[in-house]
């Protein structure tokens, strides 16, 4: 095999420093590759969690019923002091506010015909579509009711697909929940976001809703806003119109911000935790650069005696060495990143969905932190070097 | 013991590539050893006295030409068994000594036995006994660095001879020692001769070399002179000089 | 040769050379005791996960209102179907033969008010058996009585953390508490499990669950909690409960029964690949500290190449050679994994010490695995250069060259 022969070949010359180098360049360069394709992945994985999560637009407050303790499952429980459709209409008339999206969820059965769907329903308002920024495929959304609203359904991409097929379901009557409803729309196909299928659901009017699921309140109201004004102060302002209409503040404000802040912290915390375990393997490649070093030090002795016997001072010694580490350290680090290229590369062929993103910072990060470990490592040795008596060292030859 | 010769060579050949030129390190050698005879080999540098011993030694093999040593030939042997003969039948002592100098002086000279696989409770007294013959009883735990150069060879020696080989090859002996040194370690390897060991000593010193019963001069690869006869018997005088 | 003088001989070497023997052991050390720990703690949080969930057993069914057709998704967070399950419901699953006990729940926020102190806590609405299926035992006090379930009394447990929050530390058992518009007395504090996955009941108000239902003003369960009987399959059980749930709800079965298995089984899998994927970002450490025996064996055998001659021409066979160089190499690593296995026990030990719930555990596999890809990648990058050793000339090697037999 060529590479046998190779290796053999560069096996021959062992008063190689070649081969010494090149080993210890291979086991810098696996650990900085490791770094780095853990350190991109989970940037990947990262953005692409944001960019899911954010899908809903970013200008958007959420308000639940009931202070927060049991994270998001706020809206689901019984609160005492319900979120009313007046207060979502009232929301409307804020200051900056675009749409005001009331929401109450639950899951029942979706009937055509002899066909049965049990599945999730959503009752909404009619700006749902556009504040969610879903788009409607065929027909149109909900449309704004007065008091009591139309029995009227958007059906979700694979609701659509399972009760009627490829047949055109404008016009056509479900049942919902043993209510009988028209369908007057039908929802682009979305996806899945972590696991929630969000094509198969029903979309119903949110009073028809609350009285299907026997609700006093709403689970939640989305509020969108403009640009013109901040996630803070639009908070401010739905927090003062509602606790000016409930007495108290018995409500929790979540704005898109200060999820997605919180999202990208975890995140962020995972990405780096997980490109410190690849740091395990650059460890040992600077255990590995030490050991070398302190070892090549000892083997040249005699040229170190003669180099000072020349006249090279002390601190060029030292200098010479630690170039010397930094040098093969980087040689390492660009090895390093030649080979998580290489391999992300393959990755992305493999699995065309991953998201994977090499950003140039982590590029010269990555090189920063060989050229680092190449200093730390080489300190050492370096000075071991500079410190050895010239008349010793030629003597030991 | 006469009779059958121990070693025969018959028309050896070894070259090495210099470069771009052919050395011819032996040309066509023929040589018989008896058991018990104490030869020295003789010439200038290059003359192919070292690579004889190597070939004596199993050390190296020829291009061509036979090598019978106790009735086996050895080109037939692979080199598991060509290393088997060099622990049971062959010890080495080289001008460097080649003592393994993190390695006490009785551990170096139990070193043959070590590898042999023998149990350390036969290795003892062995060993002792060595150290005891050659005088090295006190430094039985110093490192090589701690000792003379007249005293490293002797572990040398001892480390030759622990299995107590047929034959012993001695290359160039004293090469790096003071007179008196010298003359120990001849009479100890002349005694050990007397012993019936075949001994062979390749030197360049004419006063080492002229102390052999058979004398070899080489040249070339080729032996080109050969001389025998008690030149210098052990005198019993020297005979003590082990100290 | 003997493997007691094999090691002795290999010990010596390793002991002059201490500053690479060192080097290696700390490079083998870290590998190891990364693997070990990263995946103890992988492991400790799988069962942490696992306990949490178990706290129902193994017998327990939850019931949700609704149903999603979309098997293999989440089940519905909502909890609110088209129809809801009433107490008549729970009353009449309470009756099926193939279930041991039943509890329903419902939960909310509510107002409290203690003389003064008011407080929004989460309230749930329950009967006597749950704190038999939930294992729960009082601090204080009785537990909530044995009644009809359509009885709204007028009695509740709490937790230990709303007592604090409410009455300080002040006597608590007797009192009565205001939630919602209805007044309560307090007759038992319940224990603290300290769990914070599922529901903590430190933190709970609970209430018997007719009076629950007046005060959210709402008819259906947010839950059902139901244990098989022993001696009754799982399986059998299921099918019981949807039967009986589909008849009186007018044929349609409209609700959702989560067991412990569906839960776990999902957590586990994703618990049990991240411990490999962590173990083995881990392992790759391993690799580079077999570079780092390579580059040195590599240099050792430069730096020996004399002494290799000698032991050929002393009559040591290739074989031996390269047994020497291999040995060399795996001892080291073999010592070297030993400290890092016993370095890691000790971290998770200390850990364990600090965190006495967090059940840290070394799962088997990764012990074994990391010692053989400590071993295995020490011979495997030992043999070239072993090899190389193996194949001298003895007489160059003798002069200190470097030429194949």
């Amino acid at each position: 095999m060529l590479s046998r022969d190779y290796l053999r070949l560069t096996l021959g010359t062992l008063r190689s420093g070649r081969m010494r180098s090149v080993l210890t360049i291979t086991g810098i360069a696996i650990g900085i590759a490791a770094v780095m394709m853990l350190t991109t992945l989970g940037e990947g994985l990262r953005i692409y969690v944001l960019e899911n999560f954010s899908q809903f637009g970013s200008r958007i407050v959420a308000v639940t019923p009931g202070k927060a303790q049991t994270g998001g499952m706020g809206g689901i429980l019984a609160g005492t002091r319900p979120l009313s459709l007046a207060d979502a209409q009232s929301l409307r008339t804020l200051p900056y506010a675009i749409h005001v999206v009331p929401i109450v969820q639950g899951a029942g059965a979706i009937e055509r015909g002899r066909r049965v769907r049990h599945t999730d329903i959503l009752g909404t308002g009619p700006d749902a579509a556009a504040a969610w920024q879903f788009n409607v495929v065929l027909g149109r959304y909900l449309p704004a009711g007065g008091g009591y609203s139309q029995p009227y359904a958007v059906l979700g991409h694979k609701v659509r697909n399972e009760l009627f097929g490829t047949d055109n379901p404008l016009g056509r009557f479900i049942r919902v929940g043993g209510e009988r409803y028209r369908v007057i729309g039908v929802m682009a196909e979305k996806g899945q976001m972590l696991g929630f299928d969000l094509d198969d659901i029903v979309y119903i009017p949110v009073d028809r809703a609350l009285s299907l699921f026997n609700r006093a309140g709403l689970m939640e109201v989305d509020v969108t806003y403009q640009p013109a004004t901040t996630a803070q102060a639009m908070a401010d302002r739905i927090r003062s119109r509602l606790i000016a209409r409930h007495g108290g503040e018995d409500f929790t404000l979540i704005t898109q911000d200060a999820m997605l802040a919180g999202l990208d912290r975890i995140l962020g915390i995972l990405t780096l935790t997980i490109g410190g375990l690849g740091g395990i393997s650059l460890l040992v490649g600077a255990i590995g650069i030490l050991t070398i070093l302190v070892t090549t030090v000892r083997e040249r002795r005699g040229e170190i005696g003669l180099l000072r016997a020349l006249g090279a001072s002390s601190r060029q010694v030292l200098l010479l060495f630690l170039c010397e580490a930094v040098l093969l350290a980087l040689a390492g680090g660009v090895a390093g990143l030649l080979l998580s290229a290489l391999f992300l590369g393959l990755l992305a062929l493999a699995i065309p969905a991953l998201p994977i993103q090499i950003s140039p910072l982590f590029l010269l990060l990555a090189l920063g932190l060989s050229a680092l470990v190449g200093l730390l490592a080489g300190v050492l040795p370096a000075r071991q070097a500079a410190r050895l008596d010239p008349v010793q060292a030629l003597q030991s030859e | 013991m006469s009779g059958a010769a121990m070693i025969r060579l018959e028309q050896l050949c070894k070259t090495y590539r210099l470069g771009d030129e052919e050395v011819h390190a032996l040309d066509r050698f023929d040589l018989g050893i008896d058991a018990g005879d104490y030869l020295s080999v003789m010439g200038p540098s290059g003359s192919g006295k070292s690579t004889l011993l190597n070939m004596l030694g199993l050390l190296d093999t020829p291009d061509s030409g036979r090598y019978w040593l106790e009735e086996q030939e050895m080109s037939a042997l692979g080199e598991e068994q060509r290393a088997a003969l060099r622990n049971r039948r062959i010890g080495f002592v080289f001008q460097a000594y080649h003592l393994i100098d993190r390695l006490s002086t009785r551990e170096n000279i139990e070193l043959p036995l070590v590898l042999n696989g023998t149990p350390p409770s036969e290795r003892r007294p062995l060993v002792d006994a060595l150290l005891e013959r050659l005088g090295l009883e006190h430094h039985a735990r110093h490192l090589p660095h701690q000792l003379s150069g007249g005293q490293r060879q002797r572990v040398a020696i001892a480390r030759a001879v622990i299995r107590r080989p047929a034959l012993l090859l001695a290359d160039e002996p004293t090469g790096n020692l003071d007179s008196h040194s010298s003359g120990e370690v001849i009479a100890l390897l002349e005694e050990l001769n007397a012993e019936g060991i075949t001994l062979l000593v390749v030197t360049h010193d004419p006063a080492v070399g002229g102390r052999a019963r058979r004398r070899l001069w080489m040249q070339d690869g080729a032996l080109i002179r050969e001389q025998a006869g008690s030149a210098a018997p052990a005198a019993s005088g020297e005979r003590d000089a082990r100290r | 040769m003997r493997v007691d003088d094999l090691i002795r001989f290999n010990l010596n070497l390793l002991l002059r050379q201490w500053f690479r023997t060192l080097m290696i052991l700390l490079a083998t050390a870290v590998g190891v005791t990364s693997v070990l720990l990263l995946t103890g703690l992988g492991e400790g949080a799988r069962r942490f996960v696992l306990d949490e969930f178990a706290l129902l057993g193994q017998d327990t069914l939850i019931m949700l209102p609704g149903r999603k057709e979309t098997t293999g998704g989440l089940p519905p967070l909502t909890g609110e179907g088209t129809r809801d399950i009433t107490l008549d419901d729970v009353a009449a699953l309470a009756r099926l033969r193939s279930l041991q006990m039943v509890a329903p729940l419902i939960l909310g926020n509510a107002q409290v008010h203690v003389s003064g102190r008011n407080r929004e806590i989460l309230t749930l609405g329950t009967n006597a058996r749950f704190f038999q299926l939930r294992e729960l035992n009082m601090q204080q006090g009785r537990p909530l009585p044995e009644a009809p379930l359509e009885q709204a009394g007028s009695v509740c447990v709490i937790g230990p953390e709303v007592r604090e929050t409410l009455f300080g530390s002040n006597r608590a058992l007797g009192e009565w508490i205001r939630v919602g518009d209805r007044r309560f007395r307090v007759i038992g504090i319940v224990e603290d499990r300290g769990e914070s996955l599922g529901m903590d009941v430190g933190n709970q108000v609970i209430l018997p669950v007719a009076s629950a239902q007046q005060i959210f003003n709402t008819q259906g369960m947010f839950r059902v909690l139901l244990k098989v009987r022993p001696g009754s399959s799982m399986e059998h059980a299921r099918e019981q409960v949807l039967e009986l749930m589909q008849q009186r709800h007018g044929g349609e079965r409209d609700v959702t029964l989560i067991t412990q298995d569906a839960l776990l089984g999902a957590f586990n899998d994703i618990l049990q690949l991240l411990t490999l994927a962590v173990g083995a970002i881990a392992a790759i450490s391993l690799v580079v500290a077999g570079i780092l025996i390579m580059n040195i064996t590599l240099i050792s055998v430069s730096q020996r190449t004399a002494e290799i001659g000698l032991l050929k021409a002393l009559g040591a066979s290739a074989a031996q050679v390269r047994l020497l160089f291999l040995s060399e190499a795996l001892m080291l690593s073999a010592l070297g994994a030993l400290i890092g296995i016993a370095a890691g026990y000790a971290l998770l030990w200390i850990g364990h010490g600090i965190w006495p719930r967090f059940p840290v555990s070394v799962p088997l596999w990764a012990l074994i695995g990391a010692l053989a890809i400590a071993l295995g990648v020490a011979t495997l990058f030992a043999w070239l250069p072993a090899g190389r050793a193996a194949r001298l000339a003895p007489a160059a090697a003798l002069k200190g060259e470097v030429r194949d037999a």
